[in-house]
């Protein structure tokens, strides 16, 4: 196991290459529920939860379904029905059995399957990680690591950001600059401070 | 004053005439620094910070008069934002880069989020990070000081750990860097002046330096607890950043054990950026950053929340 | 005919999906360096846009209510995969630069808000008028940001440069610079039209 691409794979999603900062993926939760940070909270936590069993989930259907079929060209729908359909699957789950955790997760469960993160890191999962059609030696555990720690990544964004708007609420901010635009002027600032970790080396 | 609840600085209890007398009590403690400067770097250094401070009092007024708001130049505080991002600047930077930074900071890091005390964001040290992003070359090309006998031709200061510099160039400023941030004995004048008279209270520098110095001890060097501390903390920015960026009442949280948890981060941040990260210069990003964090920092030390885990 | 040019320039005018509804942000910014990535996506956009909602509008009264979504999503995924197939063979270079944002276009809330908001309540030809009203304007955003992020960030437009001698302010072609022009266009549209 290569070290130096954990390393990287940690630091990369969480701060780097941040989801949300520096590849725009999963905006419109991050503008739509980071208004309060109870809920940014919750919607962070959903975030992982999903992330990192779609990574399980699709690099199986990935590595033991289409590459030995060659049907790789299905891999956005089919990778897009399995998050949609196992999202579906867990709320139920969820509601079942632990209706506390459900009660945190629940409402934001179904906003999840289009939040463009979660098939964003399931198919950068498949691009990075995968070789002219091999996968390479340990590459399930870096999938599942990848979308934990894009998920952390996610949830550190909403937090702060949502921290911020809470803030701004109370503020006499320009009219025309209320709401999301600001947000957007927010995450600009956020992520030109984020520039700080680029070029890391260990 | 208007009557929305505004809970976010610090200062509550002062009227808007003291809140000016803190920003120009700030920009007179400065202006050691500022002298050491440009007798430092020769008198293009000037220049830079005239056109900082300049082109942040027009654009402030320019867009308080765009919207309809009374012209406030006289609390000083778009002349100390322009100030300060002047001191982070190198002094051979062309001027219109200098416009540029101070127009970003002050239009995007302050009037956007509506004037005076909204800001999220140091808006210097987000006109700061805006420039180094935008214009790389200029913005790490250094002057060698006034009596330096060898030109020190590095990338960065930080660089070059310690090519014939000793702590007492490092100490009156006998180094190439930003402005403002080479001579810490002029900026020691002005913090512990500002200490004194109790503009600034002392939890933010302190866990802000002594973080950036013991993580830099602990990791600096190839084996554990033997990095060169003192260094990381007369170089670059440090000193500058923590008694007067970090320190800023916007943008820095409102309890005491708020404030040593945003200059220990401060500290973390730099430490980490310096000794890793792909720039050589930490503390305006880990500055930003920890402003980022701000709100949620003040939001869980409020007192009533003490003992409730 | 009247109302069918209505359904077109409300896309791109009073509905524009990107300054009015905020849908389609994140391939917005992430793709918008250049004019041509951003022309690229849009018409890729576009082209899913028409497809999938003619046909959901064709076949909008077969479709049971319970499970219209993932049927809507089968219908749109397979649009996107012909886009990235065709994209692959043909734009090879445009397809590396769009990146894992061609098949992203799936989950663009662009589309699915349209073939549930209004292609599956409206006839085929309506529909269309939608599609290509609302594909227009999501283009002409992607266009109009892109112009602006290459114009100052790297002095270029469509590739040539603009000005000798001028010195790109790179920051706009990075991260921080897109969400920022996004941010100061949706307060300028704000602005113009007084949306509140």
């Amino acid at each position: 196991m290569d070290l130096g691409l954990l390393l990287s794979i940690v630091i990369g999603n969480i701060f780097i290459s941040n989801f949300i900062l520096f590849k725009f993926l999963g905006l419109c939760p991050f503008i739509g529920v980071s208004r309060k940070t109870g809920p940014a909270l919750s919607m962070g936590a959903a975030v992982i939860f999903v992330m990192t069993l779609s990574s399980i989930i699709t690099w199986c259907i990935y590595n033991f379904l289409l590459l030995p079929f060659n049907m790789e060209f299905l891999r956005t729908i089919s990778f897009i029905l399995v998050i949609a359909s196992f999202v579906q699957l867990a709320e139920m789950i969820i509601l079942k059995t632990n209706p506390t955790l459900y009660r945190v997760l629940g409402v934001y469960l179904p906003l999840i399957t289009t939040n463009c993160a979660i098939l964003g890191v399931t198919v950068l999962n498949i691009d990075m990680f995968f070789k002219e059609g091999k996968a390479l030696s340990f590459s399930f555990f870096y999938a599942v690591l990848q979308g934990f720690c894009a998920g952390l990544g996610f949830l550190l964004a909403m937090l702060l950001m949502s921290g911020i708007r809470e803030r701004l609420d109370i503020l006499d901010v320009p009219d025309s600059l209320k709401g999301i635009p600001l947000a957007f002027i927010v995450a600009s600032l956020m992520s030109l401070a984020f520039m700080g970790f680029s070029g890391f080396k260990f | 004053m208007n009557n929305k609840l505004i809970v976010s600085t610090s200062p509550h209890i002062y009227t808007r005439e003291s809140s000016a007398k803190i920003m120009w009590m700030v920009t007179l403690s400065l202006v050691p620094a500022g002298i050491a400067g440009v007798y430092i770097f020769g008198l293009s250094s000037l220049w830079v910070i005239l056109t900082g401070i300049i082109s942040a009092v027009l654009t402030e007024a320019a867009i308080q008069k765009l919207r309809g708001a009374a012209v406030t130049l006289y609390d000083g505080s778009a002349l100390l934002t322009g100030l300060l991002l002047a001191y982070c600047l190198p002094p051979a930077v062309p001027l219109w880069v200098v416009a540029c930074g101070s127009v970003f900071a002050i239009a995007i890091g302050k009037q956007a989020f509506g004037g005076l005390g909204q800001n999220i964001f140091n808006p210097a040290l987000a006109g700061r990070a805006f420039l180094l992003a935008a214009w790389p070359t200029y913005m790490t090309t250094w002057t060698n000081p006034r009596g330096a006998l060898d030109a020190i031709t590095s990338a960065t200061p930080l660089d070059n750990a310690f090519v014939g510099v000793t702590y007492w160039d490092l100490f009156i400023g006998r180094r190439s860097g930003c402005i403002g941030e080479v001579c810490i004995i002029a900026l020691l004048a002005g913090a512990l002046f500002l200490l004194m008279s109790g503009y600034i209270s002392w939890h933010i520098p302190f866990s802000f330096i002594a973080t950036a110095g013991i993580f830099t001890w602990a990791f600096g060097a190839d084996t554990l607890f033997s990095g060169q501390w003192l260094f990381h903390i007369l170089s670059g920015g440090l000193i500058l950043g923590a008694f007067f960026m970090a320190t800023d009442y916007v943008t820095s949280p409102l309890t005491n054990k708020g404030k040593l948890i945003f200059g220990f981060g401060c500290g973390l941040f730099t430490g980490i950026i310096r000794l890793w990260g792909g720039y050589p210069e930490g503390v305006c990003y880990a500055i930003l950053l920890m402003n980022a964090a701000c709100p949620l920092i003040d939001r869980y030390t409020r007192p009533r929340r003490f003992g409730t885990k | 005919m009247k109302k069918l040019f209505q359904e077109f320039t409300k896309g791109i005018h009073r509905e524009n999906p990107i300054f009015a509804l905020a849908l389609g942000l994140c391939p917005t910014l992430a793709i918008s360096t250049s004019v041509k990535t951003g022309l690229g996506m849009g018409l890729a956009a576009t082209f899913v846009l028409i497809g999938s909602n003619v046909i959901i509008s064709a076949i909008r009264n077969g479709i049971p209510h319970k499970i219209r979504i993932p049927c809507f999503i089968v219908i749109i995924a397979t649009f996107v995969t012909i886009v990235e197939l065709v994209m692959q063979a043909y734009f090879p270079p445009l397809s590396k630069q769009l990146g894992i944002f061609v098949p992203l276009i799936v989950v663009n809330c662009i589309i699915m808000c349209r073939a549930e908001g209004f292609a599956a309540k409206n006839p085929p030809t309506r529909s269309l008028f939608d599609a290509l009203g609302m594909g227009a304007g999501f283009t002409l955003g992607l266009v109009l940001i892109s112009a602006i992020r290459e114009a100052i960030g790297s002095g270029r437009l469509f590739g040539y440069i603009l000005f000798k001698g001028y010195q790109p302010a790179l920051t706009l072609a990075l991260a921080p610079g897109a969400l920022l022009v996004l941010g100061l266009l949706l307060g300028l549209s704000n602005l113009i039209f007084k949306r509140k």
